[in-house]
């Protein structure tokens, strides 16, 4: 396992080379630089900031010094907050954006997979057919919408959860931003899990273990229930990952220091290494998750070998 | 199990039986009539509105929803009088009868017939006339009261939310069916193709849609809008670009399952053309599963198109989505939550419908998959 | 001495359908005594799975049962879960048609067989442990203390079915319910389960009830019959009585569906029409961008020589490589070696071969699968004209698919049907209908009635014979049905892992078969004597 689990980080590595070439290349032969500002520059000052952040180099040579700079783990420095670098700014942000992403997920998980096992275990009754609606309703209200009118509801008009901002010792600041985060993950999954079940109690091996006279909490938690949870295992992994590198909606909504914000920032500022930084940590999640779905779906099925 | 009893019924092809499957779900049925009234709503809304989608009452800045007209019986006399203030002359009476408001009006100098233009120029009256007695000191003036109504009420800057929304409904809904065309005809050639070739041009094609998938999708709409600048054609663009890539997956998914059909083989056997066995047997086959994705495209790309309006990435004022119309409430919401309200209800009732739609059609196209 | 344990009065099962309600089983009476063997007979459809079902609880749940079943003089038929969970699995076990998934394959068979031990006898994993090692040694399953740890995707077909058994045994029942058991397994895999089931029966003196088409195993096997159709049993009776004088004309008809006659042996100077010399086909498997493809020798080597109006039987087991020859004969797959039509060489490729495929065609096995869902009946048989007899009007193309459906026995008013309203049999017939309209030579036929009822099988049968001797066609057919090979062809090539193990004349290798395999094969699938010594 262990071998295997080396050889697929090695494997991914080609993976974040191209990405990380393709956007380097795509941001910087986008038109506009970092100091586009409303009032151009002084074009003596312009030049001794291209010197200090290399610009004035030749784009291959940039590339190579970036590339060198990331074997090392320097992101570089931000091109528009001009006092950090991209790797302080990940520092403050990532802590937040990992800590509301993981309490979502585990929310979303847990409350996902009830409702979904409840729902395929009362196939077609008035309880089924409510959660099917809510979490339909769930999957189709965008984020934008939830946050919003949750902060208005929970934040001005019952005045009980702060309706934005942060701090890191309170988390009643949290528990707003985690909800929005939650609520179409816990409506995804429960589809998803009430389908698996679903599924999983026609089986032929469930007819088996009732066939056997088994205890019905046998049949559907030994039998019925792993067997469900191998498709929402593999969903988990990039939801995971998109999760836990924080959503540019909710940060914006609720005013959140977290690093979901910098993408689109960093993109609209042509901030080159903050943009790169971003994806650089998003492919590392997605890898790292993919991996983690992998390990978990061979630990619970054990038709899946490491190979 | 199909028994030879089958063959006294009328002959029924899937698809017939797909269609009277779907019309008995009442759910997907709903949707389908909701979506149709959307989309006319959507077409002719805004062509027979009286409020132009554009148009500032300058009088009427975020007045809420309501079923009465603007101006309000009792707001009429108060408006009437500041104006005729304005207009530095003195109103002696005034009455208002139905539509008409006649004031009569006096000053201690000649009254400058120029004084309509205050009325002309107010949202709330209309063709005003002014007719002076001989003197030239008094007069009576009569003036059109215009009625407006605001269902949905008014933005920040006076403009008629109901006719925003129904021009964000067509926004919504064009970028959604468009960009999603554009998905389906990327994706279906790409998949086939890549499905029917198989082998290492497969293993190719679908490493590259597999690093695609990995470029976060923001960037790639803010590479596009930074190159070609922003329209709502680059936005279509975009998001049909990066919708493509699950449509390709499922249509290879699909012909990689059909190719090992009996059915294709048989064709083979007999010696069918590669675009024969294309035309007849692999397309038609996957045609269901690909409508039922295409009804969650739709859902999924109007969400896109909301999601870069809300960013700020999208529709630019004065036009307007219904993504964009949220963003605007999101900010307002305190002051004026109809803002929020509105567009929030109006596309969430669409993505409802849509995907309502979808699971109808997957479950009359497919019954087992439920 | 022989109570009656298990009695079943008019049950009636009943399924809601979007359809309306499907009456399943419609008022079945039975009676099971201790330690016979009841074995229930029917085709598809007939209902005699959903009786076992609905006895054990296991109904979908859109299933309602109604009647009564008693077992020991105790109601049992909708009495709750918890209350069947005392007697199924218990007193009364069952095993089902499908090996391959009846186990759970998340959990190793060891956990999975303790369930029962667990649950009903109360006994803890550890004190279970020695008692399936145990019950793993009875039904056969070699060095049951590595197997017990096994997942049950690494047991083959034959063993899971084996696991299942013991799974059954596992409490001492008094009734065993065996749906099918050996369906889905080889001619040879089957016989010995079959004498698995027998023995245990002598040793532990459990009832079975045995459910199944084949009334060749029933033959064998039961003690008591009951034949089912429609729901309902139209006969029942000792098996000794009821083969000897079948009464309902049912009956009859399913022990006369055995396929019988022989077919008229081809003219002495017929000339070859399809010759393989030194055939190869090899697959590989596997292999990415760096792991090696691993190879796999489906036909290695095999030469075969067809005449006009000669039928070649391929027999074998699945994997032995007897469809895979019968496709490369066809070029329908990259193989090594001559392939000559009429004495020359056959081209590959798809649009060199195109020219021959008129009179070289094929027939599958599934009629399910090889007819495409969204076409008619018409655009399906027609399909060959467009590409080989592309000039012909729309009108001479309609007037071909009805004579070609007449010819196979089918209404040709159906053209404008959908395949999925047609029975397996009728749809076997398109398959027919849809190469007999390009006027071919040679049929390669590819298990065309293994997934048919036997009472199916003996009509296509005899119409494949009709069509050869109208046409003077060839065929090669492919099956592990010996019974159906016997009645079709004049030469037998009898293979096991792509090889050729024996062949020669159809009655030469009936009456004297050479090979260990070969025998085995005929054991399996004709004999006729008991399995049981003592009853």
């Amino acid at each position: 396992m262990l071998g295997y689990t080396l050889r697929r980080m090695a494997s991914a590595i080609p993976t974040i080379f191209i990405i990380v070439t393709l956007t380097f290349f795509a941001i910087r032969i986008a038109p506009g630089g970092p100091f586009d500002l409303e009032r151009p520059l002084d074009p003596l000052i312009l030049a001794n900031l291209q010197r200090a952040y290399n610009l004035d180099a030749p784009l291959w040579q940039q590339y190579l010094i970036y590339l060198g700079n990331l074997v090392q783990g320097d992101l570089g420095p931000s091109f528009t907050r001009r006092d950090f670098s991209v790797n302080d700014l990940f520092a403050q942000g990532l802590p937040v954006s990992i800590l509301l992403g993981s309490l979502a997920l585990l929310a979303a998980a847990i409350m996902g997979t009830f409702l979904g096992a409840v729902a395929a275990l009362r196939q077609n009754s008035w309880l089924d057919n409510a959660i099917v609606a809510i979490a339909t309703l769930g999957i189709t209200t965008p984020n934008f919408v939830i946050a919003p009118l949750l902060s208005l509801l929970f934040g001005v008009v019952l005045g009980i959860l702060p309706a934005g901002g942060w701090s890191d010792s309170n988390p009643a600041y949290w528990i707003l931003p985690i909800v929005t985060l939650a609520l179409p993950q816990v409506a995804v999954i429960a589809r998803l899990v009430r389908g698996a079940t679903v599924e999983a109690l026609r089986a032929n091996h469930v007819r088996t273990a009732r066939a056997y006279g088994l205890p019905g909490r046998v049949v559907v938690g030994v039998h019925a229930l792993r067997a469900a949870m191998l498709p929402t295992v593999s969903y988990l992994g990039p939801t995971a990952a998109a999760l836990l590198t924080g959503s540019v909606v909710v940060e914006t909504i609720f005013g959140l220091p977290g690093i979901g914000r910098y993408f689109v920032q960093g993109a609209l500022g042509r901030d080159y290494t903050l943009v790169m930084g971003t994806v650089v940590v998003i492919a590392v999640f997605v890898v790292l998750f993919n991996l983690l779905v992998d390990l978990a779906y061979a630990w619970l099925d054990p038709r899946v070998r490491y190979d | 199990m199909t028994d030879a009893t089958t063959n006294a019924a009328p002959s029924r092809s899937l698809w017939q039986d797909a269609w009277r499957r779907l019309r008995a779900n009442r759910a997907a049925v709903t949707s389908l009539i909701v979506l149709i009234v959307l989309g006319l709503a959507g077409i002719f809304g805004p062509m027979i509105s009286p409020h132009p989608y554009g148009q500032i009452y300058q009088q009427y800045v975020r007045v809420p929803p309501s079923l009465e007209a603007y101006p309000r019986a009792e707001e009429i006399e108060p408006a009437i009088e500041s104006l005729i203030r304005r207009a530095r002359v003195e109103a002696v009476g005034a009455e208002v009868e139905g539509q008409t408001a006649t004031v009569a009006v006096r000053s201690d100098q000649p009254i400058d017939t120029r004084i309509t233009r205050y009325f002309e120029r107010s949202d709330q009256f209309t063709n005003p006339q002014l007719e002076l007695a001989d003197d030239g000191m008094t007069g009576t003036l009569t003036v059109t009261v215009d009625r407006n109504y605001f269902l949905l009420g008014t933005d920040n800057l006076g403009r008629d939310m109901l006719s925003r929304i129904l021009i964000g409904v067509r926004i919504s809904l064009a970028i959604g069916l468009l960009a999603s065309a554009m998905a389906l005809v990327l994706g279906v050639a790409y998949g086939a193709i890549s499905g029917y070739l198989g082998g290492r041009v497969d293993n190719v094609m679908m490493r590259i849609v597999d690093i695609l998938y990995s470029l976060p999708f923001i960037f790639f709409v803010i590479l596009l809008l930074v190159f070609f600048g922003r329209s709502l054609f680059i936005i279509f663009i975009a998001i049909g670009a990066t919708e493509w890539l699950d449509m390709a997956r499922i249509v290879r998914g699909q012909t990689l399952s059909l190719k090992r059909r009996e059915f294709v083989q048989a064709a083979e056997a007999m010696g069918a053309t590669r675009s024969g066995i294309l035309r007849r047997h692999i397309i038609p086959n996957a045609l269901g599963p690909v409508i039922v994705f295409v009804t969650l495209l739709v859902p999924k790309a109007i969400l896109a198109e909301s999601l870069l309006s809300f960013l700020g990435l999208g529709v630019q004022d004065p036009m307007t989505s219904l993504g964009l119309l949220i963003s605007e409430g999101a900010q307002n919401m305190r002051g004026a939550p109809w803002l929020l309200f509105g567009p929030a209800a109006t596309l969430t009732v669409i993505l409802f419908a849509l995907n309502f739609l979808g699971d109808g059609l997957r479950d009359s196209l497919d019954p087992k998959e439920r | 001495m022989t109570e009656t344990i298990l009695s079943v009065r008019d049950l009636r099962v009943t399924f809601e359908t979007p359809d309306g309600p499907v009456s399943a089983v419609r008022g079945v009476n039975l009676d099971l005594k201790s330690g016979e063997t009841l074995a229930i007979v029917g085709e598809s459809g007939s209902g005699k799975s959903q009786t076992t079902m609905a006895m054990m609880g296991l109904l979908a749940a859109n299933g309602r049962a109604d009647g009564s079943v008693t077992y020991r003089g105790r109601e049992i038929l909708n009495i709750g879960e918890r209350a069947l969970n005392g007697i199924r699995g218990k007193k009364i076990t069952m095993i089902f048609q499908e090996p391959m998934t009846s186990l759970d394959p998340l959990y190793r068979i060891g956990r999975q067989l303790a369930e029962p031990l667990r649950y009903h006898a109360g006994l803890s994993a550890r004190a279970a442990r020695p008692r399936i090692l145990e019950l793993l040694r009875l039904v056969g399953i070699p060095d049951p203390e590595r197997r017990i740890n096994s997942y049950p995707h690494e047991l083959s077909g034959g063993q899971r079915q084996r696991v299942m058994i013991a799974m059954a045994l596992a409490n001492d029942p008094d009734i065993l319910i065996a749906d099918e058991p050996t369906t889905a397994l080889d001619v040879t895999i089957q016989a010995q389960i079959l004498e698995l089931l027998a023995d245990l029966q002598k040793r532990l003196g459990m009832a079975i009830v045995f459910i199944t088409h084949d009334l060749g195993i029933v033959r064998r096997f039961a003690d008591h019959v009951a034949v089912m159709r429609y729901g309902e049993v139209v006969e029942d009776g000792a098996a000794e009585a009821l083969f000897a004088a079948p009464k309902h004309p049912y009956t009859q008809m399913l022990l006369d569906a055995e396929p019988e006659g022989r077919k008229e042996p081809p003219a002495e100077d017929a000339p070859a029409l399809l010759t393989g010399d030194d055939v190869r086909v090899t697959f590989h498997l596997g292999g990415g961008l760096l792991a090696k493809p691993t190879p796999l020798h489906a036909v290695k080597g095999i030469s075969v020589s067809l005449h006009e109006g000669q039928t070649i039987g391929v027999v074998g087991e699945s994997g032995s490589g007897k469809s895979t020859l019968g496709r490369a004969l066809l070029r329908l797959t990259e193989s090594t070696g001559r392939v000559a039509w009429l004495g020359k060489e056959l081209p590959e490729g798809i649009d060199a071969m195109r020219p021959y495929r008129r009179e070289l065609q094929l027939v599958f096995q599934d009629p399910f699968g090889s007819l495409s869902p969204r076409m008619t009946v018409g655009q399906i048989i027609t399909e060959g004209l467009l590409i080989h007899e592309p000039t012909l009007s729309r009108k001479d193309r309609a007037r071909r698919a009805d004579e070609a459906l007449a010819e196979v026995g089918l209404d040709p008013s159906m053209r404008n049907r959908y395949p999925h309203e047609f029975s397996g049999g009728q749809r076997q017939r398109i398959a027919i209908a849809r190469t007999m309209i390009l006027r071919p030579r040679v049929i390669v036929l590819d298990e065309p009635t293994s997934a048919l009822d036997r009472s199916v099988q003996k009509q296509i049968v005899t119409l494949l014979r009709d069509l050869q001797a109208k046409h003077s066609l060839s065929y090669v057919f492919i099956s592990h049905d010996l019974s159906v090979v016997r009645a079709l062809s004049d030469h037998i090539i009898v293979m096991k892992a792509g090889e050729i193990v024996e062949q020669g004349p159809t009655d030469a290798v009936f009456d004297a078969p050479r090979q260990d395999y070969t025998r085995a094969l005929m054991a399996a699938a004709l004999s006729t004597t008991r399995f049981r010594t003592a009853s």
